[in-house]
């Protein structure tokens, strides 16, 4: 505050004695310290900057909204980063052609669509979206229920979609598990998807990681208690231990058990780089039967020969087999390991938040 | 493996009374709710006193609330039979959610059990279901219709309220538990650089993983060098047990803080050696303050040492 | 190539090596860090060196038993390591992974590391109370 009495120092105000303030004001909304001290330093700069426009006494106000700005603008950044990260594989939107050919592309890709579906899903389908008839009274018709006609249009709906990209972008799927994947995530099942284990066919699948975009996408709206973070060097590691911290402290877990699914995730993601060339950690929120947190680790490795023999390692020697796994196992309050060999492994492991 | 379209159809299309609406599969609300759900409403709010009457007397015949007096029953039965014919109304998972709360809330600090709860919400949806047969039965498609749009919406009531009431009651026992648990492992600064951890009580995983939390924040705030626990009061110490304190020394060790076991009879001790725990780790001591002693003598040692070293 | 100055910081205090690990290292920043300490421990004789690690949130096994052989590989060159710093919560999920760290010498903070440095090892007053 002793800025505002040196007149011949317009552009040198006294800007140390803001940083305890601004590193408080950071500091009480980030708390990686390295990150902390960046924005400090950032905050520090553009004050420095705008100083001599300021007026002497609200330099420190002045201040703490800037701290406060650099801040969220960061938060936002993240949030950006976070949402566009969910693909291991690149996606290649298609360059935008000429209009008149997009439109008569797409509409022979509806044709062929709905070509695809059986007499009996595309009468009702139609009868519903272009003539406007209620569910009652196709489900009158049908002898069923409405309730069980407006699931069967859904999954009409659903697999419409599937069968659209598909035709636009004039592909047969190259194994049998591709539609039943794609089903599953374009009706946002995600039980089903489980099931079907959709998110390890992506990893093996270009056509379908390519096309599960779209139908992401439609799911996806407001939805952040996911992240999806690409595993393919050790950096890496650090980059999904972080983000599943990150992710698991909103949901009010305590710092010792932030600490642990840390350290699980640390475990599962260096088997990936270690004996994997390409995968996935994926970190999502639970909320039943209770709040929790669930982190899937994906590979498309060679597989562990013996699980059993991987998880049995000795309590203290550790060394065995080297996995890692049954260390994570002891953080973590569940914990699964699906290996097939010459396709990689799943661990799929969920910690509950205590109250 | 192959995935048959129609298998999925099998699978996937089964339709659950309850999970009709609520399974998120975006099934809009089918307008054959939306229309009998308001005729069903009012035959409900018509018949309130008859079918509140026979609703108390189900329950009394079934023996449950017996903890409750004639009074409290017409009370509550009354205000839970009201907000059950609403919630069916509005069908919002709020006034759902916020009804099962208050219903729990309020029924909790009574001892209901867990199976009366659910017991009287089924018997209501019992009663209510009933009357609806009386009054449709002459017309066996309307009759299909409107339990079609009471049974998914009956049901997604009784889930909700039973785990709530579930939930509520966790949390109670939960806190009960934090209050006991805080009350019976307190870490006690005896003098500087010296914790007492006495434990009192069955040591559980769950305990045992408190315990040390507390425990090592407790040895940063007072940035102790020495703890001794105490575990006379401990009841069976057995192989899980000493596996829990192996973990507590070494974590504390990980702090810098040496740790020292009082209360470990020599008996229970041959025992553990014998099933194979080591227990070479633990700096063990028969009695606390035997163990005090050693804690002052460790101390002490250290103290004069580093100082006489030290000096600039 | 050494790790920069920011992810990690080497000073030299008298016979004693001090090094304050600033940031989460990654596996290969890590193993640097190794080589880079063990390198600096033969280049000045140190006796003692201190790994000040209480910037660090997790310590997963792959971080331990670089600390471990770290250490091992010290003692094998006349210089004993502590480990420093160590926060509860990750105190916590060492033990809770299982990991062995019956070799790892450790203390509060470089204070605590500093004096025990310069005083016997603390453990040997147990020895001391097991001959007597």
């Amino acid at each position: 505050m002793r800025s505002g009495n040196e007149p011949d120092s317009p552009a040198q105000p006294d800007i140390t004695s803001l940083i305890p303030l601004v590193r408080r004001v950071v500091g009480a909304r980030v708390h990686e310290a390295t990150v902390a001290e960046d924005l400090v330093q950032e905050t520090l700069t553009r004050v420095l900057a705008t100083a001599p426009r300021v007026e002497p006494g609200l330099l420190e106000s002045y201040a703490i909204v800037t701290a406060r700005n650099v801040v969220s603008s960061l938060w936002r950044e993240q949030d950006r980063h976070r949402r566009n990260q969910h693909r291991v594989v690149d996606l290649r939107p298609p360059d935008p052609p000429d209009t008149d050919l997009l439109a008569s592309e797409e509409q022979g890709a509806v044709t062929r669509a709905l070509a695809q579906l059986s007499e009996r899903e595309r009468h009702l389908l139609l009868a519903h979206e272009v003539n406007g008839r209620d569910t009652r009274s196709l489900a009158g018709e049908q002898g069923s229920t409405a309730g069980a006609v407006a699931a069967q249009l859904n999954r009409i709906r659903a697999r419409l979609r599937v069968e659209y990209l598909l035709a636009l972008d004039n592909a047969e799927p190259p194994t049998d598990r591709c539609r039943p994947v794609l089903l599953a995530l374009s009706g946002g099942d995600r039980r089903r998807q489980r099931e079907v284990d959709a998110g390890r066919h992506l990893l093996e699948c270009e056509l379908c990681a390519r096309l599960s975009s779209p139908l992401l996408e439609r799911g996806r709206q407001g939805r952040d208690d996911e992240v999806c973070i690409p595993i393919h060097s050790d950096g890496d590691i650090v980059a999904a231990r972080q983000a599943a911290r990150e992710l698991a402290a909103r949901l009010g877990f305590s710092r010792t058990d932030l600490t642990l699914i840390a350290t699980a995730v640390s475990e599962v993601a260096r088997n990936i780089v270690r004996f994997a060339e390409a995968g996935e950690v994926v970190v999502e929120l639970l909320e039943r039967p209770r709040p929790g947190v669930r982190v899937v680790a994906r590979d498309t490795g060679p597989g562990i020969a013996d699980v059993e023999q991987a998880m049995r390692d000795g309590y203290s020697t550790y060394h065995g087999l080297g996995l890692g796994l049954p260390g994570a196992r002891r953080l973590m309050d569940e914990f699964a390991v699906a290996s097939e060999l010459g396709r990689g492994t799943t661990v799929t492991m969920t910690k509950w938040r205590r109250r | 493996m192959s995935y048959d379209q129609d298998l999925m159809e099998t699978a996937s299309g089964t339709r659950t009374s309850s999970g009709g609406r609520s399974a998120g599969s975006g099934t809009g609300p089918g307008s054959d709710e939306d229309e009998l759900l308001p005729q069903l409403v009012a035959h409900l709010r018509e018949h309130r006193t008859k079918l509140r009457q026979e609703w108390a007397e189900r329950i009394q015949s079934s023996g449950l609330l017996h903890a409750m007096t004639p009074q409290e029953m017409t009370a509550e039965t009354t205000s839970v039979y009201d907000n059950y014919v609403e919630v069916l109304e509005t069908g919002s998972v709020e006034a759902l959610q916020r009804y099962a709360r208050d219903l729990s809330e309020r029924i909790i600090p009574r001892g209901v059990e867990t199976h009366e709860v659910v017991g009287i919400v089924l018997l209501l949806r019992d009663v209510l279901a009933r009357s609806l047969f009386e009054k449709y039965q002459r017309d066996f498609g309307m009759l299909n219709r409107v339990l079609d749009a009471y049974e998914p919406a009956a049901n997604r009531i009784a889930n909700t309220v039973a785990v709530s009431f579930v939930d509520e009651r966790e949390r109670v026992i939960r806190q009960q538990q934090d209050s006991i648990r805080e009350l019976s492992t307190p870490v006690l600064p005896v003098r500087e650089r010296l914790l007492i951890l006495p434990i009192i009580g069955v040591l559980d995983s769950e305990r045992a993983r408190q315990l040390t939390e507390q425990l090592l924040t407790g040895i940063r705030t007072h940035r102790a060098k020495v703890v001794v626990i105490d575990i006379t009061g401990v009841p069976d110490v057995d192989e899980a047990v000493a596996d829990h304190l192996v973990r507590t020394v070494d974590a504390s060790r990980l702090m810098g803080a040496s740790v020292i076991i009082t209360g470990l009879s020599p008996e229970i001790a041959q025992t553990l050696v014998t099933i194979g725990v080591d227990l070479s780790k633990m700096d063990t001591i028969g009695d606390l303050q035997g163990g005090l002693e050693e804690a002052e003598r460790l101390l002490g040692f250290s103290v004069t040492r580093g100082d006489g070293v030290s000096g600039p | 190539m050494t790790p920069g100055p920011k992810l990690v910081s080497i000073l030299r205090q008298g016979p004693y090596l001090i090094a304050s690990v600033h940031t989460a290292l990654d596996d290969t920043q890590m193993t640097r860090f190794q080589e880079d300490l063990i390198e600096q421990i033969g280049r000045h004789r140190s006796r003692g060196v201190i790994i000040d690690v209480a910037a660090l949130d997790v310590l997963d096994s792959f971080a331990t038993r670089t600390l471990r052989t770290i250490g091992e590989i010290a003692r094998l060159r006349g210089a004993r390591t502590i480990i420093v710093g160590i926060q509860p919560e990750v105190a916590f999920a060492i033990v809770s992974l299982g990991m062995s760290t019956g070799s790892l010498e450790t203390a509060l903070d470089l204070e605590e590391g500093l004096t025990y440095l310069d005083g016997p090892t603390w453990r040997e007053p147990d020895r001391a109370r097991a001959a007597r």
